[in-house]
């Protein structure tokens, strides 16, 4: 054959992609479009897991040129990698869309629904301890955990800056598991609830309507009051409540229209394939990588315990009863979390109607996540030394 | 216990215990921005009439 391809230069050329295409190969095509399955056929996250899906069959052809690191011909997602994932610009961008898709006014009327979202962010720590004991390193272990956030863009932050060669497996994990929401919390919610917790009725006493002033300074306060905590998670919060502050302000509706459609979609699409990009065969197909969907799962259920028991703790004290599920939406997976839960409650009895409050500590979980995120970020290269 | 696994258990020792503090804080915050600009009494009865 060598000596085919010295009298045939041009035979070397042609058939290169036959001689280079491995097992392996093969393999992260049948993941790529397992991918694409599930945007499809299951629509579990299609924005995001069609592109990551196709971006994973393009970065695992042999000798790909979208993929090429050859100096001056870098492929296209090799240069939308070092363009938007490792200087973190991507991620930042989809928070200022997700912040003016928010509305924080059920978390405004209720902000004691915050606590739940804090408890559901329990998923990350256990899970960083945990991925630490089956042998990753600290930096690694908590960027795994950072799964347990529900938050795909500050999985991607946290990974691009601590666990930059796990960044295609986590952001898999991270959006197949948000996408997997209906199929993860209610057996876990059924399991450590009793029917006549999850038939708990909850009302709306005091609950006072909020004044426009009120949703346009909320961005301002959480950024201060996040930024001066953990300056670190500043891009991250000061993106989301940027968004936010665009939608609330009511003199910019185009830019708000614009983050919420054009950026959102524009980012997400780039996001995906970029992300798809890097699942190239030898960094994917290892144990590693197992292992790491494997704690993915781990850090929800974590952090739907978390909150489901920390809501089931708090009626211990207090007089008026809180429907525990609601603690599981505390996860950020805005806003299928709380419309999952909320359509338990109404399977349990069908008059049970908890979806303000349900999609209240939802959104909570939106701003809890990105705290966890930004205290996870201080804490990693303190902790590390 | 690895250092890896100590760093993570310190990690959780100091970041949940500030996330709730600092949850706290943006729950006094935002009860006080809340009561300082209620909502206009009209658009209260506006809401109702809808």
């Amino acid at each position: 054959m060598e000596a085919l391809f010295q009298q045939y230069p041009w035979l070397n050329q042609l058939l290169m992609g036959f001689m280079g295409l491995s097992f392996k190969h093969v393999v992260m095509w049948g993941i790529g479009a397992l991918l694409i399955w599930l945007a499809v056929a299951k629509d579990y996250e299609p924005a995001l897991l069609l592109p990551m899906g196709f971006g994973a069959i393009l970065a695992n052809i042999p000798f790909s040129s979208a993929v090429s690191k050859v100096p001056g011909e870098e492929g296209f997602l090799i240069v939308l990698y070092n363009a938007g994932i490792a200087n973190e610009l991507f991620p930042v961008l989809i928070f200022i869309a997700i912040g003016a898709m928010c509305d924080f006014a059920p978390l405004i009327r209720r902000p004691s629904v915050m606590l739940f979202a804090a408890a559901a962010q329990f998923g990350i720590f256990t899970t960083a301890i945990g991925a630490t004991l089956v042998g990753f390193s600290f930096p690694h272990a908590a960027s795994i955990g950072i799964i347990g956030a529900a938050d795909g863009p500050t999985t991607i932050y946290v990974a691009s800056r601590y666990a930059v060669e796990l960044l295609g497996p986590l952001s898999v994990a991270a959006y197949s598991y948000m996408s997997l929401v209906p199929v993860i919390q209610p057996p876990v919610i059924r399991a450590i609830t009793t029917e006549a917790e999850r038939k708990i009725k909850m009302g709306f006493q005091g609950e006072e309507p909020v004044s426009q002033a009120t949703k346009f300074l909320f961005p301002l306060m959480v950024v201060i009051i996040a930024g001066i905590v953990a300056p670190i998670s500043v891009a991250l919060i000061g993106a989301l409540m940027f968004g936010n502050l665009l939608k609330e302000s009511g003199v910019t509706e185009n830019l708000s229209n614009c983050a919420q459609n054009e950026l959102a979609n524009l980012v997400t699409l780039l996001l995906g394939i970029t992300v798809g990009g890097t699942m190239s065969a030898d960094r994917f197909l290892t144990f590693d990588v197992a292992l790491i969907m494997a704690l993915g799962a781990v850090a929800f259920v974590f952090d739907t315990v978390g909150g489901v028991l920390f809501a089931k703790l708090l009626n211990t004290f207090s007089s008026s009863k809180i429907n525990p599920m609601i603690g599981a939406c505390g996860i950020s997976a805005f806003p299928m979390s709380g419309r999952v839960i909320a359509k338990m409650a109404l399977k349990e009895d069908p008059s049970n109607f908890i979806i303000q409050h349900a999609i209240g500590v939802n959104v909570a979980g939106q701003v809890a996540s990105v705290v966890a995120g930004g205290l996870v970020l201080a804490l990693i290269p303190a902790l590390a030394k | 216990m690895s250092n890896d696994s100590s760093s993570a258990i310190t990690m959780m020792a100091v970041a949940l215990p500030t996330m709730f503090f600092v949850i706290g804080v943006f729950i006094m915050a935002t009860k006080a921005l809340h009561a300082a600009f209620p909502a206009p009494i009209e658009a209260n009865e506006a809401d109702d009439e809808e």
